[in-house]
């Protein structure tokens, strides 16, 4: 199996605050690979370093076998790494369409492209179809994620990372969110999930990585994980375990 | 007799407001994309003034395309000073830094084109000046019609590449959330360049346009880059729509002033509107920005 993305000893911080030491993971081309850890573990910290937004004290991400770690954002977006970020962060005074327009940025020159990929984006979220004028701004939370992933795939990138996609939204919406997440993985990108909700992650992905204070501290098939007593304890709660 | 007063200065004011606007854009611009003050932009607009005249005396193509001399002269100046000056600096990740750079970049020219220029103020006469066409007893020089037609479309220039152009697109949201327009494979340092490059074109050209009205010295820039600022703040920072509006604003006042109480009294009636308008809106006159996202 050939790696698409590969960390290797990752060591992060800001500024003099060190919050991640000695990162190392790797996800296969075609996988859903989940992150999960409590609050401030560092898996936000984590996936901005891999788009590019943070630069590491030591250690190398390679992407599609290539080294990246110099590489600022824009250029590893390029190369087909995207980030829906922690926040959704959609550009509140752009409208929908322009939002998803940026998304493709990459493939600006190429119009029938970016139409196509749009109604795509339409048709697996209609809700912004509607919206397509309004300003970003004006959106609900969950149309905000809608519009925050939708633009991701703006780029069809090979790796999609998603920083708590299900974070504040409602059952119902968590429960498309995750289905629409598994579609675009069998139609080939692969996904890099960070999520608080352990019991969503494990069963989107199929493998994974727990975080705890900036270290790796279990990792493998997400079967094994769920039977780890430590993962159990911290995140899937005993009650689970007990009955 | 008063109708025509009050239509006589309503021209003069948009003439006046137009300009305003050019040299107000630029710095609405460079403030939306960088949330930075450029205080040396009054120097590109003194630069644009003497280009334009330089250009006029010694080649003698004419008005006109010494106005496209200063335009291009500004674009040139902004592209090396952001690239040699400010963008260096910027990378040291201190804010204050590029802020006061600004102010020094500011001093260096005033004093270059003093060294050059000299302190006695250009008489800038045009081929258009003393040609007036009349209509129903109000009075516009050829001067002020190229005035409002070279602005009025340059305006409508930079709004539909704002609005309707990829790059255009592009450059609003580095200016609403820099990091993430990286995300997209948008390079931030590029538009901050291109935003350098159109601010001092505007500022070049506004100048080109302004001088037979400015007392044109190398400091000329100073007296219209305050009000500048005042049209920026009453637009609410960084927005193009409200900088264009709140422009002829401050024009049409500064001309219903001369007329009707004493061009002594312009700033402070200007600064009062300013001031008022912090009290009622300080989000400014068309308020959409700047809320946080959640
Ligand atoms: N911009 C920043 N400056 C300084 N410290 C930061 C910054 N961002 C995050 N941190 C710190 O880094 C640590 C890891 O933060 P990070 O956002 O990566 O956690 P997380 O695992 O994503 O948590 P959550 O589940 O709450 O989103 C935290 O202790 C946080 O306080
Ligand atoms: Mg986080």
């Amino acid at each position: 199996m050939s790696a698409l993305l590969e960390i290797a000893g990752l060591e992060l911080a800001y500024g003099q605050v060190a919050v991640c030491r000695n990162i190392s993971l790797r996800l296969d081309r075609g996988e859903i690979v989940a992150l999960i850890g409590a609050n401030g573990a560092g898996k936000s910290t984590t996936l901005r370093a891999i788009a590019g937004l943070l630069s590491p004290r030591r250690g190398t991400i390679a992407f599609g076998g290539r080294d990246v770690t110099a590489l600022p954002s824009y250029e590893r977006s390029k190369l087909g790494i995207a980030l829906v970020p922690e926040g959704r962060r959609v550009f509140p005074f752009l409208t929908v369409r322009e939002n998803l327009e940026l998304g493709g940025f990459n493939s600006r020159k190429d119009p029938s492209t970016l139409k196509r990929r749009m109604e795509r984006v339409f048709a697996m979220f209609p809700r912004l179809s509607e919206r397509s004028s309004q300003n970003a701004g004006t959106l609900s939370g969950g149309e905000q994620q809608m519009l925050a992933l939708g633009r991701a795939m703006m780029s069809e990138p090979q790796l999609l990372c998603l920083d708590e996609p299900s974070l504040g939204l409602a059952p119902i919406i968590v429960h498309d969110i995750f289905q629409t997440i598994r579609a675009i993985n069998a139609a080939g990108t692969s996904i890099l999930l960070v999520e608080q909700n352990a019991r969503h992650a494990f069963e989107t992905a199929q493998r994974g990585y727990v975080l705890q204070t900036g270290s790796v501290i279990a990792s493998g098939s997400c079967a094994t994980l769920k039977r780890d007593p430590r993962v159990q304890e911290a995140y899937l709660g005993r009650t689970a375990t007990r009955r | 007799m008063t109708t025509t007063i009050v239509l006589q200065q309503a021209i003069n004011g948009i003439v006046l407001g137009s300009l305003y606007v050019l040299v107000a854009l630029g710095l609405t611009l460079i403030y939306g994309v960088l949330v930075q003050i450029n205080f040396a932009h009054a120097d590109f607009v003194t630069l644009g003034a003497f280009a334009a005249y330089f250009f006029m005396h010694l080649v003698g193509l004419g008005y006109i395309p010494s106005i496209a001399v200063a335009l291009i002269v500004g674009a040139a100046m902004g592209w090396l000073i952001n690239a040699s000056i400010f963008t260096p600096l910027r990378r040291k990740n201190n804010e204050l830094l590029p802020l006061i750079a600004t102010i020094g970049v500011s001093v260096m020219m005033q004093n270059l084109m003093l060294a050059w220029f000299g302190p006695i103020p250009y008489a800038f006469e045009t081929e258009f000046s003393r040609h007036v066409i009349r209509f129903a007893g109000i009075f516009v020089s050829w001067q002020n019609v190229i005035i409002i037609v070279v602005s009025a479309l340059t305006i409508a220039l930079l709004y539909v590449f704002m609005k309707f152009t990829f790059l255009g697109k592009a450059l609003r949201a580095v200016s609403q959330d820099r990091e993430t327009a990286g995300l997209m494979g948008i390079n931030p340092n590029f538009l901050i360049m291109l935003t350098f490059v159109i601010a001092s074109a505007l500022a070049g050209m506004g100048g080109a346009m302004l001088a037979p009205v400015l007392v044109l010295t190398p400091f000329a820039g100073t007296s219209v880059i305050v009000k500048a600022f005042a049209i920026v703040i009453i637009g609410g920072f960084g927005n193009v729509e409200g900088t264009i509006l709140a422009g002829l604003i401050v024009g049409l006042i500064e001309s219903y002033t001369t007329q009707f109480l004493n061009p002594g009294l312009i700033d402070i009636v200007v600064f009062a509107l300013l001031l008022l308008m912090l009290a009622i809106r300080p989000t400014g006159l068309i308020s959409e920005r700047r809320e946080e996202n959640v």
